[in-house]
């Protein structure tokens, strides 16, 4: 699901840097450090604007100036229980992998509907329960989570097509 | 899903059972308590001042809690129960059996599997612990699991009728390089090389090792044939491909060859979801059983475990000199053949950018390895090896090997052009188009694919026909029946050991000595090949293989004695194992012929040698003789000659021998030395090495000899000589003693003395000495002179290592009775007429040296003696009265020194 987020970073600008549009380099810094990125149990999409700038602070020693930025981010949380739409990237007897934006799912073949089979014979190998469902490389699949874990910078995720307007 | 649960060790038994809280058919949950269970324990009670401690046995009641969900269905205890050790309890109806995981979360129920939870005593992760998909290292499975896949996938392969091909990539099927020279080859329509370079892909990786490979283009060779081997083997085989190298460059060389995904799909794996940095596993991807799975790869040590399932082929390669560009991820190879089929001096010379210490360098990396795997972090090791390899990279895109090599076989060829010397026909001898001006670098001539689909068909065939016949025993009907599945292995090893089979075979000079003829790849493979591998040479032997740029005296001596024997060069061997049959010999035959060379005291010469001269080689060995002998005196006293051994091809071309001593297996500094001796250019089996000389100007090098005999002779070295000759055992003796003390240092310093002016030969011992990472030799040497040693010793010592350099080639040789008295040129420094003089000299010299360049003490040796000689004349007369002064002094306080050390002074003996 998305938000909107209020989130603060603390922001280091090298001394090179000072001067006149040190805000706009800050902010550049900002979403280039940021953006794209997972925070454990989110992904920060895109920053919509910072509403808070402090004050540079010089850190003693690196000479670096350190700005502590509010700003307002479009932030994505996989839940267990959401419905997302996919990509599949890989097939293999166990299941197959689906990309999600950022996070990749992996749904095995026991979360599937008993009717779809693991096909390694038809190149590339896909799964089919041989009629108007075939799962292979490029396929779209609406996909349930069903199981989520996360470390920082890292995310995976269980998803089953086993249900109603799932697949 | 029903699971039996034990109690776990970590109770203290023994224990009764109390109470059993729940019973068959509840739901029971992770860390609930399930029964309560006493044990009686000692505790240790004092009074209330703490003092006279004493036993008091206490009961304790507790809860034992669940490690699993599920429903329990059965307990197998009861309540009272007095239970003394581990044992099970209870069963429970699984709701899952996390038997799928990804990323530590079960793939059917969605739960986290890496809560360590302390009521289970394993954790959940470890139910699922074979990574068995070839893309993803996140994905694992349960061994029920894998076996349930596996059956699936060979029922599959029965139905239609194939087997499993596990494909390596590099030097298999292909060969890549990174060096820029074949794009520039491939635009240059003019180059000899662009015929060869048409056909070669390229591609770029984003997520190469550092800038430099990013930057640069990957250049692809398809093995010749390959796309009509893959297209017909993927009718009887399912393909996989297995490399060393990363994902990236793996799916990239897998879309160059097969650009549809047709042949290989995704059964793409790399080094990134290996999970082991040196060995390949067949268990990676058939956990259970590998009966239906064959290899091809060119390395059958990475194989450790699967080797029967293995064909090797003979590595591709078409960029000379570049090998394996992944190869820094594997194993070294520890036993090569020094000349195998593709062998041509420039390759050689690729090998000897290799020097020895690295090797080790690289023996102990590996059992560091060894030892960091099993500490579970390789990080540091797969960063090295990325190092490693960037190195490599850079070297390859910056010393451009291919062009060199291209220069170095144009220079050659105009060289040739230029003596009309038809046998000098470029390092390339294979090289059939005389269309082509220049010569080229690259041949495409490898026809090892049309075998292998000949072996795997063959196989294929077999496999089947077992498993009909196996069927048909066991009366399966039309179902596939896994009880009959035959061994790919056991089939492949049948197949092979038909091959060779009852030829016995002796191996000389194609193994370094200390390698264990047994486990060697090439013994590994005579055995597999069904051939009966000897030590030593019996009557019943049929075979011997000679490495022929350097094969073992006795041996060959041996086989000659016995005509039955049939004398062949490794090519055969080669030849046998790619083709699979005893191939005719006689294109690779041998007859060894001893040659005589009219010494009369030549000790090592066996009587038979005599008879076996025949007049023409006699006459041709004369005349080569003083070739040789003006040459290489000047070259700094190389008088090393013995009675040569002649192998004599089939095709009437010949090759010359060095007395090699015993078998061939030299330690590495002399078989360097020997190679060195040879001229770079000599092509293999193609010319001997005296048609070089057949340009050389004999002229100028008798001046020059000449010039460095009356130099380098005085009456004085001449006594010495002698005395050499006389008191050998003496001399001897030391040598000996400085061989306890460091065998390797001593013979490397032998080798140095033996060639001091050959400048090609110590710049490149040199470099490898430079490149030897301990420097032992220099540290040791600088120890030694510098520190506790009069100069007086010193010269002495480095007189006897002259002398007994030279001695050694004596005894290895025979030096001519005439050169001998003529005083000829035992290099020595010191050219004045007095004894006291000369001893002065060298005694300054060698204290000047060890006083104003010790770092250089290795190199000294390699010094033109003519110059050294110069110099130290020069020096004489200038600092004769100063150097005088500090000898003394030196003298003085060495002595002193050496009194308050006495046992270093007899260490050295």
């Amino acid at each position: 699901m998305f938000f909107l987020h209020n989130l603060e970073r603390r922001v280091t600008l090298h001394p090179s840097y000072f001067g006149r549009n040190m805000h706009e380099l800050v902010t550049t810094k900002l979403v280039k450090d940021v953006e794209g990125t997972c925070a454990g149990d989110y992904y920060i999409i895109a920053i919509m604007d910072t509403f808070d700038v402090s004050e540079g602070r010089i850190l003693p020693g690196s000479g670096l100036a350190e700005f502590t930025v509010g700003y307002r981010a479009v932030v994505w949380r996989p839940f267990k229980g959401e419905v997302i739409d996919a990509i599949t990237q890989t097939v293999n007897p166990h299941g197959f992998f689906a990309q999600a934006g950022p996070l990749r799912l992996f749904v095995s073949s026991q979360l599937m509907p008993d009717e779809i089979q693991y096909d390694a014979s038809a190149t590339p190998a896909q799964f089919t329960n041989n009629a108007d469902i075939v799962i292979e490389h490029g396929t779209h699949v609406r996909v349930k989570i069903i199981g989520l874990r996360t470390e920082v910078g890292e995310m995976w995720a269980i998803g089953s097509i086993n249900g109603d307007f799932l697949g | 899903m029903s699971k039996v649960i034990r109690l776990g060790s970590r109770i203290r038994y023994p224990i009764t059972i109390v109470r059993l809280l729940k019973s068959p058919g509840d739901k029971i949950k992770k860390q609930e308590p399930l029964l309560e269970y006493s044990f009686k324990w000692m505790r240790e009670v004092t009074d209330k001042f703490g003092d006279n401690p004493r036993q008091e046995e206490q009961t304790t009641t507790v809860t034992w809690e669940s490690p699993t969900d599920g429903e329990l269905t059965q307990w197998h205890i009861t309540e009272g129960q007095r239970i003394v050790a581990d044992r099970a309890c209870l069963t429970v109806k699984e709701e899952c059996s996390h038997g799928i995981q990804y990323g530590g979360l079960c793939g059917m129920c969605g739960k986290d599997m890496t809560v360590v939870n302390w009521a289970a005593e394993t954790r959940d992760t470890e139910r699922a612990p074979i990574h068995m998909v070839h893309d993803q290292t996140c994905l694992t499975v349960s061994p029920s699991h894998a076996q349930r896949t596996e059956r699936e996938l060979q029922r599959r392969l029965l139905q239609s009728r194939k087997l499993s091909l596990v494909v390596d990539l590099d030097q298999t099927i292909i060969q890549a390089c990174i060096d820029p020279t074949v794009g520039e080859w491939q635009r240059d329509p003019t180059n000899p090389n662009h015929e060869s370079v048409k056909e070669v892909k390229s591609f770029q990786l984003d997520d190469g090792p550092s800038d430099l490979a990013r930057r640069c283009s990957y250049y692809i060779k398809m093995r010749p044939g390959l796309e009509e081997f893959l297209k017909r083997i993927s009718e009887l085989y399912e393909m996989h491909v297995y490399t060393m190298g990363t994902r990236a460059y793996a799916q990239n060389v897998a879309r160059v060859v097969d650009p549809q995904r047709k042949l290989f799909g995704n059964r793409v794996i790399s080094r990134d979801e290996n999970g082991n940095m040196f060995a390949k596993s067949l268990g990676r991807l058939f956990p259970v059983s590998t009966n239906m799975v064959v290899i091809i790869d060119d390395r059958s040590d990475v194989w450790p475990r699967n080797r029967p399932n293995l064909i090797k082929v003979s590595p591709y390669e078409f960029f000379k000199g570049i090998g394996d560009i992944n190869s820094s991820f594997l194993p070294k190879r520890h036993d090569l053949l020094t000349s195998d089929a593709a062998t041509n001096g420039v390759q050689n010379k690729g090998r000897k950018m290799e020097p020895p210490p690295k090797v080790d360098k690289n023996k102990d990396e590996a059992l560091e390895a060894i030892v960091n795997m099993t500490g579970g972090d390789d990080s540091a090791l797969t960063k090295r090896q990325v190092e490693e390899q960037e190195r490599a990279f850079e070297k390859q895109i910056k010393d451009r090997p291919l062009q060199l090599l291209q220069e170095k076989l144009d220079r050659e060829g105009e060289e040739a052009e230029k003596a009309t010397v038809q046998s000098e026909d470029g390092s390339e001898s294979r090289s059939s188009s005389p269309a082509a001006h220049r010569h080229r670098v690259l041949q495409d001539d490898d026809t090892e694919l049309k075998y292998l689909e000949q072996h795997l068909i063959k196989l294929h065939k077999t496999y089947y026909e077992e498993y009909d016949s196996n069927r048909a025993s066991h009366n399966a009907g039309g179902n596939v029946d896994f009880s009959s599945v035959p061994d790919v292995g056991r089939i492949l090893e049948e197949l092979k050991s038909q091959v060779l089979r009852g030829l016995k075979i002796v191996l000389s000079g194609v193994l370094p000595r200390g390698i264990d003829i047994y486990q060697s790849e090439i013994g590994v493979q005579i055995m597999s090949f069904g051939a009966d591998l000897r030590p030593r040479i019996h009557n019943d032997v049929t075979h011997l293989v000679v490495n022929a740029s350097q094969p073992g005296r006795e041996k060959l001596l041996e086989a000659r004695r016995r005509p039955h024997i049939k004398i062949v060069s490794q090519e055969w061997l080669a030849a046998c194992f790619s083709r699979w049959e005893a191939v005719d010999e006689t294109p690779y035959l041998f007859t060894a012929r001893l040659v005589d060379e009219d010494e009369p005291n030549n000790r090592n010469k066996p009587p038979a040698a005599a008879a076996a001269t025949t007049g023409e080689n006699a006459a041709a060995e004369d005349d080569e003789e003083n070739n040789e002998g003006e040459n290489k005196a000047p070259n700094g006293g190389h008088n090393r000659r013995g009675p040569r051994l002649r192998l004599v091809s089939a095709s009437g071309e010949s090759r010359d021998l060095q007395p090699a001593d015993d078998d061939g297996d030299e330690d590495s500094s002399e078989e360097e030395m020997d190679e060195d001796l040879l001229p770079d250019a000599l092509p293999d089996g193609q010319s001997s090495p005296i048609d070089g000389l057949k340009t050389f100007n004999w002229g100028s090098a008798d001046a020059e000899l000449e010039e460095f005999l009356a130099s380098g002779s005085s009456d004085e070295e001449e006594d010495d000589d002698d005395d050499d000759e006389e008191e050998d055992g003496d001399y001897v003796q030391a040598d000996e003693d400085e061989e306890e003390e460091d065998s390797d240092d001593n013979t490397r310093r032998r080798s140095r003395t033996a060639s001091p002016t050959s400048g090609l030969s110590a710049s490149r011992k040199r470099k490898s000495r430079a490149e030897d990472g301990e420097d032992g030799d220099g540290t040791e040497a600088f120890g030694d002179d510098g520190g506790h040693e009069t100069p007086a010793k010193k010269l002495r010592r480095t007189q006897s290592q002259r002398t007994t350099s030279l001695r050694a080639q004596f005894a290895a040789g025979e030096q001519p009775a005439d050169q001998l008295e003529g005083g000829s040129g035992l290099p020595t420094p010191g050219g004045t007429d007095d004894l006291d003089g000369a001893q002065q000299q060298q005694r300054q010299s060698g204290s000047t040296r060890i006083g104003e360049q010790p770092d250089e003490d290795d190199d000294e040796m390699d010094f033109d003696e003519a110059a050294l000689e110069a110099e130290f004349e020069a020096e004489f007369a200038a600092e004769f009265d100063k150097a005088e002064a500090e000898m003394q002094a030196e003298q003085a306080a060495l002595a002193l020194r050496e009194a308050n050390k006495p046992g270093t002074e007899a260490e050295k003996g």
